[in-house]
């Protein structure tokens, strides 16, 4: 697929697939495209070019009712939780059951609360957003994705933000939810250490394009430069040009 | 020279980006209403919305009411003095205010107090990408957020006009009957007399245009302040904030004229 | 998903087969609380049983509430695979009595 923002062509020739109860971890720098790629795999927007296939349906071709269906077995964590402010932790989790289901009310309550759990959130369903840090309310937003026990998990940035143990324990929770419910997943991350750990495969974009799309070993192994230097954490090679230097400094004085 | 070349190509730049702002609000609108009959109606929102004009607004619509009205009479008076037409107080006062004074202020109250927070509210709910995660979450956000907000504005504001209407009579009886000493009875016989059907539907009219201009207006700023490329996060919510005041107030204006003109 | 009902000993026997999911927990639910209205205890069968969802967790766990507080029995019998490592991830295996083999009842 291409995707363009304008006349701006963010993403060029992005050919992605995941297969079931896979972790697909994709990363890139600023500006790589992987939150427009996210975008697009969501429905949120539609490609210039190509097509988006979740559970072997074309998106595209599905009307609105088909639509909010092949939404019910895909949950979105996004980054900062995206918890609506004026409902409490609590209803903000079960607002996918009470709008997409019509279970009982004592199990929609004892649903939020297994989630809550599993996200050491318990006893905070009465809180309101406002009152959470910043990492309660990502694993708050993660407990809201996962409420319906999702065939897809899309997670943006788990780990932005995150203490270094928090984040261990979100990893280990993220392959245990795979265990336990064959959840194929798309992680966004820039985070190394997380993406080598959970995942299956690593799509990594550099400037709207597929650099390299493997398991962890091919990408380790990977002869691209920019990969090898994303992974060893090298910054970008900058040659000075002593004569072009000099003018941006002196620029505008003497 | 350069500035001469670039002239058209801002003007035309400008004139393309006000068509399709009006192109999307139109969108906008059109998608909000449409939901009216889709099930389930968001009643618990809604009253929570109603709540939330009413309360906000009635504190000061209560006080400008009051004050709107023995001004309104205070100016009268003089006048009317002069001409030996005092009877007519009562009269003059409930007209003004019910075919215009009325409507107009407490749109402006509730512009002030309920548009600016209505439209700060959403635009950090876009920041926070809060409309993603409900669009993913199979939530209909026209029919679950956008409908009960604009239905409450269009059926508070009539409610409120009509608060802000007798209180200003109040005000207007204050000065005239109390301060002034006229006849008590003549304030409000000429005021039963007058005052005609016509007179009451237009200020019904006009609350309820104005109660969907200041909010469809509201919620259209918010729901797209992420698509002003140079403002981002809180700066962007703030311009789009005073741009929904000032435009809803404009128009809100414009269309009193404009109803004015056609009942009158 | 499919529900059959034998006898046990005291217990009234759930045999759970198939998959519980959104769409039919609501009928595990019902079964369950009924039987326990009723006074009886109950073996809920999970040996047939290839995948449980947090609703249908959600049930088993209301159900069992009520049963602790009429003073009912109410174990888990033969959990295995995908439904046994759901209750492990929730853990409820510290919660639920469980059982693996029915001679030890």
């Amino acid at each position: 697929m291409n995707a363009h923002y304008g006349d701006r062509q963010v993403l060029h020739n992005v050919n992605f697939s995941v297969a079931e109860g896979e972790i697909m971890v994709v990363m890139g720098g600023s500006g790589s495209g992987k939150s427009t790629l996210l975008k697009h795999l969501l429905g949120l927007q539609k490609p210039s070019s190509g097509s988006i296939s979740l559970l072997n349906q074309n998106i595209a071709e599905l009307g609105r009712k088909q639509m909010m269906a092949l939404r019910r077995s895909m949950g979105v964590a996004f980054q900062g939780g995206a918890l609506l402010s004026s409902m409490s932790v609590g209803d903000n989790v079960k607002l996918p059951l009470r709008e997409n289901t019509e279970l009982d009310e004592n199990t929609i309550d004892i649903m939020a609360r297994l989630k809550l759990e599993l996200m050491n959130l318990a006893g905070f369903e009465d809180l309101m957003p406002a009152e959470l840090s910043g990492g309660m309310l990502k694993r708050a937003g993660l407990a809201r994705a996962v409420i319906m026990d999702p065939k897809i998990l899309f997670f943006d940035e788990p780990s932005a933000g995150l203490d270094p143990v928090t984040s261990v324990e979100l990893d280990e929770l993220i392959l245990q939810l795979r265990a336990a419910l064959n959840m194929t997943m798309v992680i966004v991350t820039h985070e190394l250490e997380s993406a080598f750990k959970i995942a299956d495969r690593i799509t990594v974009l550099f400037d709207g394009e597929v650099a390299a799309m493997g398991t962890v070993e091919e990408i380790k192994n990977s002869s691209d430069v920019r990969i090898q230097n994303l992974i060893n954490r090298k910054p970008r090679d900058k040659v000075v040009d002593a004569d072009a230097y000099l003018q941006r400094l002196t620029a505008g004085g003497t | 020279m350069e500035g001469l070349i670039n002239l058209p190509a801002s003007l035309g730049r400008y004139s393309i980006d006000i068509v399709s702002s009006i192109g999307r609000a139109a969108v906008f609108l059109g998608l909000t209403l449409s939901r009216l009959f889709h099930w389930p109606f968001p009643l618990a929102e809604f009253i929570k919305q109603l709540n939330f004009v009413g309360v906000r607004t009635l504190p000061v619509l209560l006080v400008a009411g009051l004050f709107t009205g023995m001004v309104v009479a205070l100016q009268f008076y003089d006048t009317l003095v002069r001409f030996g037409s005092v009877d007519l107080l009562g009269s003059a006062v409930a007209l003004s205010l019910i075919r215009e004074l009325g409507p107009v202020m407490a749109a402006l109250m509730v512009i002030a107090r309920v548009g600016s927070a209505s439209c700060a509210e959403i635009g950090i709910m876009r920041n926070e990408q809060q409309f993603d995660a409900l669009e993913c979450m199979a939530i209909d956000v026209y029919r679950y957020l956008m409908l009960p907000r604009l239905l409450a504005a269009i059926v508070a504001l009539p409610m409120l006009t009509a608060i802000f209407d007798l209180v200003g009579i109040g005000g207007g009886y204050v000065v005239g009957v109390l301060i002034h000493g006229e006849s008590a009875g003549a304030y409000i016989n000429g005021l039963i007399d007058t005052v005609t059907i016509n007179d009451v539907l237009m200020g019904v009219i006009k609350s309820l245009v104005f109660g969907l201009i200041i909010m469809w207006i509201a919620l259209v700023n918010g729901f797209n302040v992420h698509l002003n490329q140079s403002l981002s996060g809180a700066e962007g919510v703030s311009h789009a904030t005073t741009t929904a005041v000032v435009l809803s107030a404009i128009v809100m204006l414009s269309f009193d004229f404009i109803i004015g003109s056609l009942m009158l | 998903m499919e529900i059959s009902r034998t006898t046990f000993k005291q217990y009234e026997r759930l045999h759970l087969s198939g998959e519980i999911d959104l769409h039919n927990s609501s009928v595990l639910r019902e079964t369950l609380l009924g039987l326990l209205g009723g006074g009886e205890h109950v073996l809920v069968d999970f040996t047939q049983l290839a995948y449980i969802d947090s609703s249908g967790i959600a049930a088993l766990v209301e159900s069992f509430n009520v049963a602790k507080k009429q003073s009912l029995e109410f174990k888990i019998l033969g959990a295995t695979g995908s439904p046994l490592q759901v209750l492990e991830l929730t853990r409820l295996v510290s919660v639920f009595p469980m059982v693996e083999n029915e001679h030890n009842l």
